[in-house]
């Protein structure tokens, strides 16, 4: 039997308790807002929260991106594309211009966001504090009393072992000056589109029962010390082999038969659309 | 027509989002305050943004003493409670309501505690017609150097509510709407100056 489900999966009472608690994340930028995070039909821990947030925001006139580390097309983003919009029947897209919600896991897309865009992000680990403090009553204390120095002393200890600060992604931010908060497992590289960004981001975290948010326009800084300031992953000389791209996001594959390390855009409708702009010309070109 | 529960809300949600998240915006939500069918005697677009909001896991309070009518017919709407204004969630304020008492739930409603800022009552506010006319200078995260909004609420009230939230992360937030269809937001961490009165 094939039950119609509801428009956008939830009954109405829990849109509502998400959408309260997404106002107030917004009234207190990084402030970590608890929610009563539903049963998905995806496991916790795979974008339930931004699952949530999508669907307590999503109307019929909006179009989808869903982008799973800067990929359209992998498992994750597929699933979560097809739940919403088998419930919605809403339009979905690949192109970053096009869609006005962009669900996101651990990347910031390559094309600028706009002020009418929201970008909705998956978070697994929302508490920076949580490997200094497991308990989540004195963490939260801690962030009451602005007491962040687990957090600098986490960057600290890199800095002795490592000679620099090791945070692959997830690296954590000051947002608005007053909480220190995790931008989820986006790269180094992304931290940066966070401050000052036109468009509102919303993070959500299904497991552990918290929404926060970064509103436009906000001072989102990375943590660091004056003499070992905040560095994003550098990929100086190097290009996307596919599409040529310089200053975007690479990914560092090896290339199976030769044993080279080759790189290649993270963000693929990004990479997609240099291609076909290119390809474009080509066609042109040969007609002419 | 009457108000559809899922997709008109839904829009209505993402106006007062937009305009949360950037302070001075005014929304219009024209299209949904037109399939308000029932006379509340208050601004449809202040309804509505109870209607978003409220439901039977939160508490409002409406000032207004001798508006029993419409504490009833909210309850009946939206299955929220009625509570004082020192526990309230949401508190509703019509343009009718006296300055002073408006000043006195003010001083008491909640604003939350340092570990749970999120336990702040939100004030719903059916106000004057809203424009951007430099009556008030915002400035605060959601706006790129300075907005400008005029709201109709007196000195004092700005006064109050900067005694509210001068503690922040603890303090208020409010919605504006008025009888023209139109939303603003104003979060607790927005600074509001008022201009010299002219």
């Amino acid at each position: 039997m094939r039950t119609n489900t509801h428009f956008a999966f939830f009954d109405e009472g829990s849109k509502k308790e998400i959408r309260r608690a997404t106002l107030k994340a917004v009234a207190i930028p990084g402030y970590q807002v608890p929610f009563a995070s539903r049963e998905m039909p995806i496991a916790r821990g795979w974008g339930t929260g931004g699952l949530q947030l999508t669907l307590s925001l999503i109307g019929k006139t909006d179009v989808l991106k869903v982008i799973d580390q800067g990929a359209d097309e992998s498992v994750n983003a597929v699933s979560i594309k097809k739940l919403v919009q088998e419930t919605t029947g809403v339009q979905v897209t690949d192109q970053t211009e096009e869609a006005d919600l962009i669900q996101s896991r651990h990347r910031i897309p390559e094309i600028p966001l706009t002020k009418d865009q929201i970008l909705v992000l998956q978070v697994p680990m929302p508490e920076p504090l949580r490997p200094v403090e497991a308990r989540e009553y004195a963490t939260k204390r801690m962030h009451s009393e602005d007491d962040y120095s687990g957090a600098w002393l986490m960057l600290f200890e890199q800095i002795v072992k490592y000679g620099k600060t090791a945070t692959a992604a997830d690296h954590p931010v000051y947002v608005n000056g007053r909480y220190v908060m995790a931008p989820s497992p986006i790269p180094r590289f992304d931290n940066p589109k966070m401050h000052q960004s036109e468009a509102l981001i919303l993070l959500g975290a299904g497991r552990e029962k918290k929404i926060y948010a970064v509103p436009p326009y906000t001072a989102v800084e990375s943590l660091a010390f004056e003499d070992y300031p905040f560095a994003v992953e550098s990929f100086e000389g190097q290009e996307c082999r596919l599409c040529g791209s310089a200053h975007v996001f690479l990914d560092e594959l090896i290339d199976q038969k030769t044993g080279e390390t080759v790189y290649q855009c993270n963000d693929t409708s990004y990479c997609m659309e240099q291609l076909n702009s290119t390809e474009k010309a080509e066609v042109e070109s040969s007609y002419a | 027509m009457a108000i559809d529960q899922i997709h008109d809300l839904q829009q209505v949600y993402r106006k007062l989002l937009h305009s949360m998240s950037r302070p001075g915006t005014i929304s219009s939500i024209e299209q949904e305050t037109k399939q308000v069918d029932i006379n509340f005697g208050c601004a449809d677009s202040f309804i509505l943004s109870a209607m978003v909001l409220l439901d039977a896991e939160v508490t409002f309070h409406v000032l207004s003493k001798d508006r029993q009518n419409l504490i009833e017919k909210i309850s009946n709407y939206t299955s929220a409670r009625f509570a004082s204004v020192k526990e309230a969630d949401f508190i509703l304020v019509l343009q009718e309501d006296e300055e002073s008492d408006v000043l006195e739930a003010m001083a008491q409603c909640k604003i939350g505690n340092l570990i749970d800022p999120q336990q702040s009552a939100t004030w719903i506010i059916e106000s004057a017609v809203l424009s951007n006319e430099d009556a008030l200078v915002l400035t605060g995260p959601g706006i790129e150097t300075a907005a400008h909004l005029s709201t109709g609420q007196s000195f004092r009230f700005w006064q109050a509510r900067d005694s509210r939230i001068k503690e922040y992360p603890m303090g208020i937030d409010m919605i504006f709407a008025d009888s023209s269809s139109q939303i603003a937001c104003l979060p607790r961490t927005v600074s509001a100056i008022p201009m010299e009165v002219k």
